[in-house]
């Protein structure tokens, strides 16, 4: 929802180099304003606290190689929580909270009737898809973060934190423990924004944000799905989520960066993609709305 | 109308883009042109090839015909399931030798790593998952004489080793196409069995031009197109590691086992009466052989396994254990006998023919 004042009070004709820049600003302002962000924000964090705390609370400590990974540290290394929080919210939480921030920024705009309006400003159509896109971006870097941070805190606040085991059996220090889980959270960042551009061509395709929303979410899971049936293992260097848990590559010692750069690359062709056919449909399309 | 169609044309020429791209990448990968070497000299280069420090990410992948195996759940037995889950799937690992005696191996599982470090006759394995380590000292002895540790079991260049120990007279060597392997210019050196009723079509070593180390291995069971095994470098660099790869300790808050090496002197393991008799017999040499161990060489309660069962069917005689390389019978009165035959050469063998 652009507020109105951002794009309005422009002369019709040229186009000022800083109109993308203050769209930009305005559609983060209205995104990270909404109750709906904060709320699934918040949801977000809630993970790791109640991770933490059932397991504060359990009277037994997970046993080793039980439950998600990584719940057996819990109990030694607060930062742990961020893990295991991740671990569980990438399947489904994080995609489910970003297909709805990204199913509704055009198709909501549009089933509120704003969309017009927004048209109706020299930004132009393309501007305005690239900064819509860019406030779904945003969100996909700030939910893993509010899991991560929420993590950190929560681990800290409930269990002892010291120097980190890693997957090799290496311990490292705990400044360099939080870089890793920061870069963790970057990765799965990246992850996402092949999805938020699959919800933002989804959200050109309607006016009604909640089918958007749905689509995006369903296709999420469809393609894990996909990716754990072995008898298509052709496809799966294709699917948009078959990188999603290898950021543990980065817990290894040395990092290893091979699945990091293949999924940057692997999301950025669906970026490209799906940003072409948003391109078609939002260029082309009739707005009625 | 026209413009509309423009406004579609990205849609339409990005996926041609990044196929096309694809496409491209995957035949360049794959081109090499070197001065040309006959197969003696090839083998020649292995053998002199003295490459004792490099890092890289190696490749495994086996196509055998088995079904894949639940690691997990209620029909997963442990220990059974665990060896042979590296015979089914594929895996991707990291070595770093860092010398003659200082090894490591990281086996890269999804949210997991199991580990094998080797510095000196220091031994370390461990596992992520249940946060276990277990420590090894190896004889004093073998700082001289090279044992193989199992870090080092793992690499193309021992497996390499033991295809051309094998290759005598009932194997014919030939150079193959060159091609690129990890980046890296290779010789192929193609071993294919002479004896018609073995179940290898071929294997093929793909032999680093620069300094002759085996960078990848397959082999392809007759009448099949891909691999049925291959292990390959996906990434190399010969330079020296990090020498902190090669000093661990295990993490606070592991479990750690303390092993003995087994004694392993052979006139001790002679004089014992159980080891006489369990002594496996070979039929036939070469490609074609069927080794056959006698009743009660298995450990007990492994024939009568859920996973046994699941990966054999019954035969006329036995079970029987078939994959696309090799087959194994196990014979009703316990016998196993194994070898890259067809089955019947199995059940001949077995009922003394």
């Amino acid at each position: 929802m652009l507020r109105a004042e951002a794009a309005d009070g422009r002369p019709a004709g040229g186009r000022r180099p800083s109109a993308g820049w203050g769209l930009l600003a305005s559609e983060l302002g209205v995104l990270f304003r909404r109750r709906r962000t904060w709320a699934m924000l918040l949801a977000l964090a809630a993970v790791p606290v109640l991770i933490a705390v059932a397991v504060k609370l359990s009277s037994s400590a997970p046993a080793p190689g039980k439950g998600p990974p990584f719940l057996d540290r819990v109990t030694q290394n607060g930062l742990f929580v961020g893990v295991t929080a991740l671990v569980v919210s990438t399947p489904l939480f994080l995609p489910l909270t970003v297909g709805v921030v990204a199913g509704d920024t055009v198709a909501g705009e549009a089933g509120l009737g704003t969309l017009r309006y927004l048209l109706v400003a020299p930004a132009g159509r393309v501007r305005l898809l690239a900064v819509k896109y860019a406030g779904a971006a945003a969100f996909s870097l700030a939910a893993p973060a509010a899991v991560a941070g929420a993590g950190m805190a929560i681990g800290a606040a409930l269990f002892p934190v010291g120097p980190v085991t890693l997957l090799s059996g290496d311990t490292v220090g705990v400044g360099e423990a939080v870089q890793r889980l920061w870069l963790v959270a970057l990765y799965i960042a990246v992850s996402l924004l092949g999805l938020s551009a699959l919800g933002l061509f989804m959200s050109t395709l309607t006016d009604v944000p909640v089918g958007a929303m749905a689509t995006t979410v369903v296709a999420a899971v469809v393609s894990q799905v996909l990716d754990a049936l072995p008898q298509l293992d052709w496809l799966h260097p294709w699917l948009l989520s078959h990188y999603w848990l290898d950021f543990a590559d980065l817990l290894r010692q040395p990092v290893s960066w091979d699945s990091f750069t293949a999924n940057a690359a692997l999301q950025a062709g669906y970026v490209a993609v799906f940003g072409a056919l948003a391109y078609g449909r939002f260029t082309t399309k009739d707005v009625l709305a | 109308m026209n413009r509309t169609w423009k406004r579609w044309m990205p849609a339409a020429v990005v996926p041609a883009v990044l196929a096309a791209g694809t496409a491209v990448s995957a035949f360049q990968a794959n081109t090499a042109d070197l001065p040309a070497k006959t197969p003696a000299q090839l083998i020649e280069m292995i053998a002199a090839s003295k490459v004792d420090t490099l890092s890289g990410t190696l490749e495994q992948t086996s196509d055998l015909g088995l079904p894949e195996l639940p690691a997990t759940g209620p029909g997963a037995n442990a220990g059974a399931a665990s060896a042979l889950e590296l015979l089914t799937g594929s895996h991707t690992a990291r070595i770093y030798l860092g010398g003659p005696s200082k090894v490591r191996l990281q086996v890269m599982d999804r949210l997991a790593e199991r580990d094998v470090v080797r510095s000196g006759n220091q031994l370390w394995f461990y596992t992520s998952k249940d946060n276990t380590a277990s420590h090894l000292t190896l004889p004093a002895a073998s700082s001289r004489r090279e044992v193989p540790a199992p870090a080092q079991t793992g690499t193309p260049a021992e497996l390499a080793q033991r295809l051309l120990a094998a290759a005598d007279r009932s194997t014919e060597v030939s150079v193959g196409p060159d091609t690129q392997v990890a980046g890296r210019k290779a010789y192929t050196l193609m071993l294919t069995p002479r004896a018609a009723d073995t179940l290898i079509g071929q294997a093929s070593v793909a032999v680093d031009a620069g300094n002759g180390l085996p960078l990848s291995v397959s082999v392809r069971a007759r009448g099949q197109q891909d691999p049925a095994f291959r292990l390959a470098f996906e990434s190399v660099s010969f330079q020296t590691p990090s020498a902190d790869l090669f000093r661990f300790e295990p993490p606070a808050g592991a479990t750690v086992k303390q092993q003995t090496v087994p004694q392993a002197a052979p006139s001790t393991k002679a004089s014992h009466p159980a080891a006489k008799g369990a002594k496996a017999k070979t039929s036939g040499r070469g490609w074609d052989a069927v080794a056959e161990l006698p009743a009660g060489s298995l450990p007990a309660g492994f024939a009568s396994s859920g996973v046994l069962s699941q990966l054999s069917r019954p035969v006329a005689g036995g079970r029987l254990l078939s994959t696309s390389l090799v087959n194994v019978l196990l014979t009703d009165d316990g016998r196993v006998l194994a070898g890259s035959v067809a089955p019947e050469r199995l059940q001949a063998a077995a009922a003394g023919r």
